[in-house]
C-alpha cells in the first residue's frame, strides 16, 4: 500500500479536508472556498493532495458559475508534478465543456493554456525531459511562468523529481551532461542537486552514479508457481464427495 | 387461478362506475357528474367539460382496445403486489410482462397508466410501478420523445419520494431483479437524457422550449440523480451494514446498526444497488477516483452479500475496470474483467432467462474488447480461457495495435466501441438562445493561432479518448524496442539507435533513451493484483478474505514486464524473466472436467434398452464441451513461453 497511501491521504490533510473529500459534504458548493484555500496552501508549502483538488473540479463540474480558471490551472500544474501517476488526466477528465463565457471582464486564460499544459504533460509522460524544459522556457509559456509557476513553490524542483524517478529506475550510471539536460541544471547547481539525491558525481569523469534500488537492479529469474494445499481444498473435497 | 380471474372480470362494470367518482383528482378534472351528462344531451357543455368528456371517451376507447389477457395480467399483477407475494411478482415481472410485450406491444406502448387505472382501483403506488415498466419499455423498444423523457423523470421522482419520504419504511416487497432494474434504468435514463440534451443542433422548437423551461433545467440534473442514490444509501445504511458484516458482527448487532429501514430487504437491496449505481454515475461523469472510492465497502468480488442478479456483477466489473483503465492501472483492470468474464462464462448455462441476457452479452463483449486494449498497453499473463476468447474476437485488432502509430485508429475504434457513453454534467445554455446560437455556430476565431475553444473541450468521450490515445502513442516504440532487446544481454546504446533507425524515423540516441525510460515506466505500475497472494492470479477462490477491507484505490508498485534492463552510461544490460510452467490451473480444470464426466456417466442410465437419445445427451454434453476446451488449452500452454 506504500505506493498509494500518501496519494490517498497525504499526511498534511486536515480532518476538515478529509471530511470534505470522503463525505457527501463534498457536493456542497459553499465549501469550495475551503478547498480552494487548501489548494493555495499546497502551492505555498510544496504539498500536494490530488483527491482534494479533484473535489474542487467536481464542484466546478456541477456548478459552472463557481468556475475559476486560475484555480484550474494551478491544479493542473500541481498534477503535472505527479507523473508517472495519471493525476493530470484525472483532472482533465473532470473539465467539462463550458459555454464560452463572454461576460467575464478578463478573457478566460484556460482555452489557450490548456493545449500548452497538455503538451508539457505529454513530454513528461514520454520522458522527453530536455524537450520539456525547452518548451517550458519558451516565450509561448512566459504567461504560465510569470503568472502561475512563479507562485507555485518548488514547481521546478518537483518536475526534476519526476525526471529523477525515471532516471533512477533506468540508469546505474549516467553522464552528468545528459542528466543536466534532463533536470535543466549545470555546474555547481547540478552538483548540489545530485548530492541532494544522494547520488555521486565523479568529478574526473563527470559521470553520476546512482545507488542500487529495486528498479535498476536486474536479474534473470524463473518465476515458479507456488501452490499451497489449502488452495486446492475445494477440488480435493469435491473429489472426496464424488466417491 | 383462471376462475379467480374470471370472477374478477365479472365485476368489470362496477369497477368502471367507480372510476367516475375517483377520477376527481386527475389534473384536468372529469366532472363528477359525467353520468348526468350522458343522461341529458341537451345540457349546455362548456369547453372544459367537453374536453374532459372527450378525454374520458378516448380513454374508454383505449381501454376497450386492451386485450382481455392483458387486462387480466394487470389485475393479477396488481394483486400480487398488494399481497407482497414475491413469487407471483417475479413471475409477472420476468415472464408475464415480457411475453405480453412480445405478443402485443413489440412496436407500440403499453396502455397508459391512466387507462388501466380502473383495473387496479386507481392504486397510485401500483400505477407508479406500472409507469416505471411502461417507460422502460418505451426506452428499450421505442424512441422516447421529449414528453416521455420528462414524464419518466417525474415518475422516478414520485417512486423515490414514496420510498424515501413516507412515514417509516413502506410495506412493499419487490424481487431483487426488479429493484436492480429500477436503479439501473434510472441511471440509464439519466444518461440517455444527458446525451439527448447535449445535442442542441437537432432539436425541434417544442423540444427547445421544454429544455429551456424551468423544469427542463431541473429534470435529470446530476444533483438530483446523486441525491436519490445517496439518500437510498443513507436511508438503508448500506455502507454501515457492509462494514458491520465485514467486521463479523452478529445479526442482532447488525440489525441495530442498520435501523428500521436497513432491516427491510427492499431498502437493503436498494441501498446496495445504489452504491453500484453511484459507481456508474461517477464513471459516466468522468470521476474515476470517486467512483472507486464509493465502492470501498462493497469490494470487487463475485461475493455479493445476497443473491444479486448477474447484471449487478457485470455492471460492477465493467465500470470498475474502466476506472482502473483510466487510472492506467492496467493489471487491475484486466483482473477485474477476467474475473467477471470467467464467472459469466460459467454461469451462462444457468441464464436461460433472456430479458437481461442480451445486455449482459453486450457488456461482456465490450469487456473482451477492453481486455484486448489492456493486453496491448500492458501485456501480462491472464486467464487462458478468457484470453482465448479475446484472441478469437479481437486477435486481428491486437495485431494491428502492435504496429506502432498506425495502430492508433484501431485503438481508438476499439475504445470508442467498448467505453461507456460518457456524459456532461451540465446542459447547453437552452435558457439563453443567444449563447446557444453562438455555441451552435461558433463565431470564427479572431486569432488564427488559437483553436476555437469549443474544439478544445468538447465531447467528454473524446476527452477521455485523447488521454488514452496519448498514453497509447507514448508506448508505441516499446514493442519493437522490446523485441530487439530480447536478442541481447548487453548492447551499446548507439548500436541500438542504429538498429532502430533503419525504419528511417531519424531516431537519435537521446530519443531512444527517452523510449527506454518510457519502457521502464511501462514495465511497472501500481496495482492490487499481488496483494493477496503469490503470482498465481488464476486462483480466484482464495482471495475472498481481505478484499473488502482494503481500499480499491490502494496498491503497490509491481513489475509487470518480463524483460528488464538497466543502462550503465551507454551500455544497456538486459535480463529476461521467464515464467515456469504452471500446473495448478491445468490440474484444477482437468479435475473438474473429470468430475463432470464421472457425474455424467453416473447419471446416465445403464446400457441400451431404455431410450437411447436421453442417454446420449447426458453423456455427450460434457464430452463435447470438454474436447475443444482441451485443444484450446494446448494453444494457451504454447503461449506461456511467449509471455
Amino acid at each position: 500500500m506504500a505506493a498509494t497511501s500518501a496519494w490517498l491521504s497525504p499526511p498534511s490533510r486536515t480532518e476538515l479536508i478529509e471530511n470534505l473529500v470522503s463525505g457527501v459534504d463534498r457536493y456542497n458548493p459553499s465549501n469550495v472556498g475551503i478547498l480552494e484555500d487548501y489548494l493555495y496552501h499546497q502551492i505555498r508549502s510544496e504539498e500536494y493532495d490530488c483527491l482534494a483538488n479533484l473535489a474542487i473540479l467536481k464542484l466546478y463540474q456541477f456548478n459552472p458559475d463557481l468556475f475559476n480558471p486560475d484555480v484550474v490551472i494551478n491544479i493542473l500544474l500541481k498534477a503535472l508534478t505527479a507523473e508517472p501517476f495519471p493525476d493530470f488526466n484525472l483532472c482533465i477528465s473532470l473539465l467539462d465543456d463550458r459555454p464560452t463565457n463572454a461576460t467575464l471582464d478578463e478573457p478566460d486564460p484556460l482555452p489557450t493554456l490548456l493545449p500548452l499544459l497538455t503538451n508539457l504533460y505529454n513530454l513528461l509522460h514520454q520522458c522527453r525531459f530536455s524537450a520539456f524544459w525547452t518548451l517550458y522556457r519558451s516565450d509561448e509559456l512566459e504567461v504560465v511562468r510569470e503568472n502561475y509557476t512563479v507562485e507555485c513553490a518548488g514547481f521546478e524542483d518537483a518536475i526534476r523529481e519526476v525526471a529523477a524517478r525515471s532516471v533512477k529506475a533506468t540508469f546505474t550510471r549516467i553522464s552528468g551532461e545528459r542528466l543536466g539536460s534532463y533536470v535543466d541544471l549545470s555546474g555547481s547547481k547540478l552538483e548540489a542537486w545530485v548530492a541532494k539525491q544522494r547520488w555521486t558525481l565523479d568529478p574526473s569523469t563527470g559521470v553520476v552514479s546512482i545507488p542500487p534500488n529495486p528498479d535498476n537492479q536486474i536479474e534473470s529469474v524463473v518465476i515458479q508457481e507456488h501452490i499451497k494445499l489449502p488452495q486446492l481444498g475445494k477440488v480435493i473435497s469435491h473429489s472426496v464427495q464424488a466417491k | 387461478m383462471a376462475h379467480q380471474r374470471v370472477a374478477l372480470w365479472a365485476a368489470e362494470p362496477d369497477l368502471d362506475d367507480d372510476i367516475n367518482d375517483v377520477d376527481v383528482d386527475i389534473p384536468i378534472p372529469l366532472p363528477s357528474s359525467t353520468n348526468e351528462l350522458y343522461d341529458d344531451p341537451n345540457l349546455q357543455l362548456d369547453e372544459g367539460a367537453l374536453q374532459a368528456m372527450q378525454q374520458h371517451i378516448a380513454q374508454q376507447a383505449a381501454f376497450a382496445q386492451i386485450p382481455d389477457v392483458v387486462k387480466r395480467f394487470i389485475v393479477h399483477f396488481h394483486q400480487a403486489v398488494l399481497d407482497n407475494n414475491l413469487q407471483e411478482i417475479t413471475v409477472a415481472y420476468e415472464s408475464g410482462w415480457t411475453r405480453l410485450t412480445e405478443k402485443y406491444y413489440a412496436k407500440t406502448e403499453w396502455p397508459e397508466a391512466e387507462t388501466i387505472a380502473p383495473l387496479v382501483n386507481d392504486d397510485q403506488i401500483f400505477l407508479i410501478l406500472y409507469r416505471e415498466l411502461y417507460y422502460r419499455h418505451v426506452y428499450s423498444r421505442l424512441q422516447p420523445n421529449v414528453d416521455d423523457r420528462f414524464h419518466s423523470y417525474e415518475n422516478s421522482c414520485e417512486l423515490f419520494n414514496y420510498l424515501l419520504n413516507s412515514d417509516g419504511p413502506v410495506q412493499l416487497s419487490l424481487p431483487a431483479h426488479w429493484l436492480w432494474d429500477i436503479i439501473d434504468e434510472f441511471i440509464y435514463q439519466f444518461q440517455s437524457f444527458s446525451l439527448f440534451r447535449s445535442r442542441p443542433a437537432s432539436k425541434t422548437d417544442d423540444e427547445l422550449a421544454m429544455l429551456a423551461s424551468e423544469g427542463g433545467a431541473q429534470a435529470w440534473s446530476s444533483y438530483s440523480v446523486l441525491n436519490v442514490l445517496y439518500s437510498l444509501i443513507q436511508k438503508s445504511r448500506a455502507n454501515e451494514w457492509l462494514k458491520a458484516r465485514a467486521e463479523g458482527k452478529s445479526d442482532e448487532e447488525i440489525e441495530e446498526i442498520v435501523g428500521e429501514y436497513g432491516t427491510k430487504p427492499l431498502y437493503r437491496m436498494l441501498g446496495y444497488f445504489s452504491i453500484i449505481g453511484l459507481l456508474r454515475v461517477h464513471v459516466l461523469l468522468g470521476d474515476f477516483t470517486l467512483a472507486l472510492k464509493v465502492m470501498e465497502n462493497v469490494g470487487l468480488g463475485q461475493k455479493a452479500p445476497f443473491t444479486a442478479p448477474t447484471a449487478v456483477h457485470v455492471s460492477t466489473a465493467y465500470h470498475a475496470g474502466i476506472c482502473y483503465l483510466m487510472l492506467r492501472r492496467i493489471p487491475d483492470a484486466a483482473r477485474v474483467f477476467t474475473g467477471v468474464l470467467n464467472w459469466v462464462m460459467r454461469a451462462r448455462q444457468y441464464h436461460t432467462r433472456s430479458y437481461q441476457y442480451d445486455q449482459i452479452n453486450k457488456t461482456a463483449d465490450r469487456m473482451y474488447a477492453l481486455l484486448a486494449l489492456c493486453h496491448v498497453l500492458a501485456p501480462t499473463r491472464l486467464d487462458d480461457n478468457v484470453m482465448n476468447i479475446v484472441r478469437e474476437r479481437y486477435g486481428e485488432q491486437i495485431g494491428r495495435m502492435g504496429r506502432g502509430e498506425e495502430g492508433l485508429s484501431t485503438f481508438e475504434e476499439l475504445f470508442l466501441y467498448a467505453c461507456p457513453k460518457f456524459i456532461s454534467a451540465n446542459s447547453p445554455p437552452y435558457d439563453d438562445p443567444a449563447a446557444l446560437a453562438s455555441m451552435l455556430n461558433p463565431p470564427t476565431p479572431t486569432s488564427p493561432t488559437s483553436q476555437s475553444p469549443n474544439t478544445i473541450l468538447n465531447d467528454p468521450t473524446q476527452r477521455h479518448l485523447r488521454a488514452m490515445s496519448s498514453h497509447f502513442l507514448s508506448l508505441t516504440p516499446v514493442p519493437s524496442l522490446k523485441s530487439l532487446l530480447k536478442l541481447y544481454t548487453s548492447l551499446d546504446a548507439q548500436k541500438l539507435t542504429g538498429f532502430l533507425d533503419t525504419s528511417g524515423a531519424g531516431a537519435d540516441e537521446e530519443e531512444v533513451l527517452s523510449w527506454m525510460m518510457v519502457m521502464k515506466n511501462a514495465g511497472r505500475c501500481v496495482g492490487r493484483v499481488n496483494i493477496t497472494g503469490p503470482t498465481a492470479n488464476g486462483e480466484k477462490d482464495n482471495e475472498g478474505g481481505s478484499r473488502s477491507s482494503e481500499s480499491l484505490l490502494g496498491g503497490d508498485w509491481m513489475s509487470i514486464s518480463d524483460l528488464n534492463f538497466v543502462i550503465d552510461q551507454n551500455m544497456v544490460h538486459i535480463a529476461e524473466s521467464t515464467v515456469g510452467r504452471r500446473y495448478a490451473g491445468w490440474f484444477i480444470r482437468n479435475s473438474e472436467h473429470t468430475a463432470r464426466v464421472l457425474d455424467g456417466i453416473k447419471a446416465s442410465p445403464l446400457p441400451p434398452r431404455t431410450a437411447p437419445p436421453v442417454q446420449k445427451k447426458s453423456v455427450d454434453v460434457p464430452k463435447v464441451e470438454g474436447a475443444p476446451r482441451t485443444a484450446g488449452q494446448k494453444v494457451a500452454w504454447g503461449g506461456v513461453k511467449v509471455a
